[in-house]
């Protein structure tokens, strides 16, 4: 059977025309039969996701509607869930069983969806596939000799050979968004403080998000009616308005206005050949469309990197300190590599990093008061053999992602195009803050005009 | 823009050797040659973090506390009255008004005693 995307599953659902105990072991089935080669899973509850797809349909024969009723998810392995394995990939945490959700794990449960399992992650959310783990690293469903991206390896690999019809991910400096793009589905890191965090393991606070994946921009906005929302018990969250993300996302775009990161892709991290005629493609389907398209000039990639990859750096350490001088050797090399040059920092290089940020986010919001939208490119090309990866990538050459972390602005990506190769290339719509409906309305639209979404991943069983 | 510091010299063996001792960590020399290898490019980073700004200029940490509401949902437990009240300090008066000096009446010498 074709994957389905969830919109297409809740009309199924809701029509009685397909129950979410079959499509929970449809789905089971095809975790069992592929991911022993895509490694996307650490943790499958079937027995907990039959009982829950059975709940669904009493929910449903009683009358109950909701978009998410029976939908299957999988969860990125850092979202606590009571009773059942929270490993945030590591060995630190091969035995931790919380006794308690994470309020985003509550509200979609309370929407009726069915948890399927815990999927893989870089250790901790940082990092990289690493091979001295418990488990092992997931792989790119369009070749699964090739990474996923990360840290939301897991979930990428999964919405997109169809084992789950959505996701969750976490974004610091482009968590949901690089795997989005190397595996071809849309993820969305949302303004900080709109989804809560409450029980998501943290990585650097000051950057941390929470956030959807799925195949489409529009199921991203069907999971985000749910995740959004205020959450007391979550300092950093925010009392938004509601938003129905879902609807309007066919309204006009004529008159929109989007600036093009030009200097991102073509100086400050040089895409290829195959992503830049991506994006030649992509404004001219956004003048299609009705957009107004020209190009910006931001401040400097390497700055917005910069102030990412030292708050991340001191804030991972900060957070880890104490079993890194008693537990070194149980981290991964690559975790290692990436958060102990955080014991270097000082107070001020941390708080230099903090006011840069200021200064950063007052100039991206300056490009907002001309633009609706800003678009760029999350990876400057297709995914790379997993063989290519380093432990110090984020140091050596800059994250085209970070700059929405550290501007604090929604971001979305979705596929945009294929190689000669068949691997997809991801583009990237930023937007105000608190404006995910217009950079969700402006993905859906463009993953219709590109006409990406009926290309699926065939992986091979081996 | 404020100016960057100049790029960071790189560690000697025995700075890195202080910085870890005083971190409370031990690595072994492969994770020392991985945290000198990322040191480098983190260091680099820093370097590019603009650093000379006046003294009136901060905005690090700019954070906003909730208006006190006047009927608060959650309303924290009321504290009970202190038994012994602090003693209320008197509120400063205005200093008065100097009267204009007044000539000093002269006195006369004092006798000198005899020793």
């Amino acid at each position: 059977m074709t994957p389905l995307t969830i919109a297409e599953a809740a009309r199924l659902i809701a029509a009685r025309k397909l129950g979410p105990v079959e499509l929970a072991r449809e789905l089971l089935a095809r975790i069992a039969a592929l991911d022993p080669v895509l490694n996307a899973f650490i943790t499958v509850t079937e027995r907990q996701a039959l009982t829950a797809a059975r709940a669904a349909e009493r929910q449903l024969a009683a009358g109950t509607k909701h978009r998410l009723l029976g939908i299957p998810l999988g969860l990125k392995d850092i979202y606590e869930t009571a009773g059942i394995l929270t490993t945030a990939h590591s060995r630190l945490l091969a035995d931790n069983i919380p006794t308690t959700d994470a309020e985003t794990v509550r509200r979609l449960r309370a929407a009726g969806a069915v948890i399927l399992g815990k999927l893989a992650t870089h250790e901790f959310a940082i990092g990289g596939p690493a091979l001295d783990l418990p488990w092992p690293p997931a792989r790119n469903p369009w070749d699964p000799k090739r990474f996923t991206g990360g840290s939301s390896s897991g979930s990428g690999a999964a919405v997109a050979a169809g084992l789950v019809l959505g996701a969750t991910g976490s974004d610091t400096g482009g968590s949901i968004r690089l795997p989005a793009a190397y595996c071809g589905i849309a993820g969305l890191k949302p303004t900080p403080g709109l989804v809560s965090r409450r029980g998501v393991i943290p990585l650097a606070p000051s950057l941390d998000t929470a956030g959807p994946m799925a195949w489409t921009a529009e199921d991203c906005a069907i999971l985000l009616e749910t995740l959004a929302g205020h959450d007391p018990a979550d300092p950093a969250s925010v009392a938004a308005p509601r938003v129905a993300y879902a609807t309007g996302l066919g309204a006009s775009l004529k008159g929109l206005r989007v600036g093009v990161l030009r200097r991102f892709f073509e100086r400050d991290a040089p895409a290829t050949p195959e992503t830049l005629r991506l994006m030649a493609e992509t404004e001219r389907l956004l003048r299609a469309l009705g957009c107004v398209v020209e190009t910006v000039e931001p401040p400097p990639l390497a700055d917005y990197n910069a102030v990412g990859r030292v708050l991340i750096c001191a804030e991972a350490y900060a957070l880890h300190e104490a079993r890194l001088k008693t537990r070194l050797a149980d981290y991964s090399r690559a975790f290692r590599v990436r958060v102990l040059g955080g014991a270097l920092l000082t107070a001020a290089d941390y708080i230099a990093a903090q006011r840069r940020r200021t200064e950063l986010i007052a100039a991206t919001a300056a490009l907002f008061a001309r633009h609706d939208i800003l678009l760029s490119v999350p990876t400057p090309g297709a995914a790379p053999l997993l063989t290519e990866q380093r432990p110090d990538d984020g140091f050596a050459r800059p994250f085209l992602t970070t700059a929405a972390n550290v501007a604090a602005v929604p971001s979305l990506v979705v596929c945009g195009a294929f190689t000669a190769a068949g691997l997809p290339l991801g583009v990237e719509l930023m937007g105000r803050p608190w404006d995910e409906a217009t950079v969700l309305r402006v993905g859906h639209q463009l993953e219709t005009a590109a006409g990406t979404r009926a290309r699926r991943p065939q992986v091979a069983i081996e | 823009m404020a100016a960057a510091r100049p790029a960071a010299a790189a560690l000697t063996p025995a700075e890195l050797g202080v910085l870890l001792d005083r971190a409370g960590l031990t690595l072994n020399p492969g994770q020392v040659a991985d945290l000198v290898l990322v040191w480098r490019q983190l260091a680099g980073m820093v370097a590019q973090l603009p650093r000379d700004r006046k003294l009136a200029d901060d905005q690090a940490y700019v954070f906003r506390l909730p208006v006190p509401d006047a009927t608060p949902r959650h309303a924290a437990p009321r504290l009970a009255a202190p038994r012994l009240a602090a003693p209320r300090l008197a509120a400063p008066r205005p200093a008065a008004a100097k009267p204009p000096a007044r000539p000093r009446a002269k006195r006369p010498p004092a006798a000198k005693k005899k020793r």
